[in-house]
């Protein structure tokens, strides 16, 4: 029933960000609009997957992948660029080689995360959530102290970088993100039942016969393709992520991916619609989509910890 | 050989932050009685220096006082939102009372990082999981929930810019006249010395503190207190300067132990040496300008936190 509610206002909302108070402007407003609502499906669907799937493999419903430091790590990459090619750097690479160039670090940051801290970490959940925020905040410092490095206009394009927003994404990014996530995506379906048994632990799928570690590789592979996708199209997200994974769970009722992955896809999407109709039409731009987002998921996400008082 | 060291150490670091800065000074100038070298270091250098060394030991000492009461070694003022609370403070301050002085601010920041305080422990209490990890996890999350609440004001009132400049730890700022408030570290760093055996019978825990004759939550007030009162100072004069207060007392206990009456001094050097440390390197890295403490020590401070995590919970 709730399952069946989700689905239906999804659909309620996206007309309504579309269409209120465009005086059905179809020339600029609403195709404007379709822009926006191509960024916020394609990054509600990244972050969701990946959250999801990051969750499944490293066996707890805490840690995502913005909070274990991918986001800190593309941002200080960002700045690095800027202070070393300076503003250049978006013609000399243009947009297609910096997200190569994004998708490429997330790669490797992904294969180091799994080498190091999943091995050994997976018992310990308060651990890795620990260093992973505080491994965030360092990696800000850096990132803030680069920033002190650039000029003013260099400044101003990264501090647009730092905040989740839906109106810097270009028609032709949202394209071509679209369509690589549509190939992640296809990837993930087939893969719903391997993921199903990697959430049993290591041991239990090897005695499925399934070959972990390949597996594993494959999965944390796309969770970093995701993870550059959505932050290079909309910005940081911090603790969404957390937020959009648990409410599926939870109006999921079932562990398997094949319905927990498209729950969580709508509740990212629905939240995005709601967070920015909030913002165009209550708040009338008083405050911002990342703001709203930062409250409500923190907020989440701190009763979460307290509730549960410690056991995952 | 601490006891010759440190201080050594100490008063080294204190002489080269008097030498260090944009406009050269040397001490012959000094000698010839030069108008300018003393205007330069009476209305600069000095009270730089005061700042940075009580910021230091205040800062050190705050994390000592709340590792006892929550009983947890990774607690500091930047992880149970206590300095999140202090930049709302100011924040409502601003907005609420614009024409307040720097102690009307201070007022708003005292009150509201004392409440944060109150709340994070009730919190802890509740939860009664003696966990290393998960307090301070939980109150990264606290401190975050905080400040985003502050940008929400912020955003508002479109003070959001200038809000997250004057709020990182800066010490250019700090010139005779505008920089006193900081003293009031001197009366706590004194209290917490006398009280120091109180704190670390605190530190046993409340079943143990009482049944030795300690009253506990009045105790426990104070500690929070004699925080909220160094933290909001701080932040007023200098700004925010996060894991000080986590890394130099945990780093001194691992060599010289937890009897607070004997580490207590140790701790207030350790901390103004390495906030004195960081600043000196913040003021050359990019010479002639400066890199604000905020960053230099959260840098620092952060990395050694990330060690400490690593090495404690194997």
């Amino acid at each position: 029933m709730m399952r069946r509610a989700a689905w239906l206002l999804l659909p309620a909302l996206a007309l309504a960000f579309l269409l209120l108070g465009s005086g059905l402007d179809f020339s600029y407003v609403i195709p404007k609009r379709l822009v926006r609502l191509g960024a916020i499906i394609v990054a509600g669907v990244c972050i969701a997957v990946s959250s999801v799937i990051f969750q499944t493999l490293a066996g707890n419903r805490v840690l995502t992948p913005a909070i274990m430091g991918y986001e800190g790590i593309y941002l200080l990459f960002q700045a690095l660029l800027v202070l070393w090619l300076g503003t250049a750097s978006v013609t000399l690479l243009g947009a297609q080689g910096n997200a190569l160039l994004s998708i490429a670090l997330m790669l490797g940051y992904s294969w180091l995360l799994q080498r190091w801290l999943l091995r050994e970490g997976r018992g310990d959940v308060y651990r890795l959530l620990l260093l992973g925020l505080v491994l965030t905040m360092v990696l800000g410092t850096f990132t803030q102290f680069i920033q002190l490095k650039t000029s003013p206009g260099e400044f101003s394009i990264l501090q647009s970088l730092g905040y989740t927003s839906f109106n810097r994404a270009q028609p032709t990014q949202v394209l071509y993100s679209g369509l690589l996530v549509a190939a992640v995506a296809v990837l993930v379906a087939r893969g719903t039942r391997v993921l199903d048994v990697l959430a049993l632990g290591r041991d239990q799928a090897i005695a499925l016969g399934l070959d972990h570690g390949r597996c594993l590789r494959l999965q944390m592979a796309l969770v970093a393709v995701l993870v550059a996708v959505s932050t290079s199209l909309v910005g940081p997200t911090a603790f969404m992520g957390v937020f959009v994974a648990n409410i599926a769970y939870a109006l999921a009722r079932s562990a398997r991916h094949q319905v927990t992955l498209p729950l969580a896809c709508a509740v990212a999407i629905g939240m995005f619609l709601l967070a920015q109709l909030l913002v165009e039409h209550l708040f009338n731009y008083r405050t911002s989509v990342s703001i709203l987002v930062n409250l409500v998921c923190g907020a989440y996400f701190l009763a979460l910890m307290v509730r549960t008082r410690g056991t995952p | 050989m601490t006891r010759v060291l440190l201080p050594t150490l100490l008063l080294l670091l204190c002489g080269v932050s008097l030498m260090v800065g944009a406009s050269q000074m040397s001490w012959s100038a000094l000698w010839s009685a030069s108008d300018d070298a003393w205007l330069t270091l009476t209305a600069s250098r000095l009270p730089r220096l005061a700042a940075l060394v009580l910021t230091g030991v205040g800062l050190s000492i705050c994390g000592v006082i709340l590792q006892q009461i929550v009983r947890n070694r990774f607690v500091e003022p930047a992880t149970c939102g206590g300095l999140d609370a202090a930049k709302l403070g100011i924040l409502v301050a601003l907005t609420v009372l614009p024409g307040a002085g720097a102690t009307g601010r201070m007022l708003f920041a005292l009150v509201f990082c004392l409440l944060a305080s109150l709340v994070y422990v009730a919190i802890i209490r509740r939860i009664r999981f003696t966990n290393l990890v998960l307090v301070p996890v939980i109150g990264l999350m606290y401190g975050s929930l905080l400040s985003a609440i502050a940008e929400f004001y912020a955003y508002r009132h479109n003070i959001l810019q200038s809000m997250q400049g004057w709020l990182l730890g800066d010490f250019s700022r700090v010139i005779e006249g505008n920089y006193e408030i900081i003293y009031l570290i001197l009366p706590i760093v004194v209290l917490t010395y006398l009280y120091a055996q109180r704190f670390t019978v605190l530190g046993m825990g409340e079943g143990m503190a009482t049944s030795l004759g300690l009253n506990y939550a009045a105790t426990a007030i104070l500690g929070l207190v004699l925080v909220a009162v160094t933290v909001s100072a701080t932040v007023i004069t200098v700004g925010a300067i996060p894991f000080v207060g986590l890394v130099v007392p945990n780093l001194v206990a691992l060599r010289y132990g937890e009897n607070l009456k004997r580490t207590l001094p140790i701790v207030a050097m350790c901390g103004a040496a390495l906030l004195l440390a960081c600043d000196i390197l913040g003021r050359l890295l990019i010479h002639p300008y400066e890199v604000p403490i905020g960053l230099t020590a959260g840098s620092v401070g952060g990395v050694l936190f990330l060690l400490l995590i690593l090495w404690k919970c194997k």
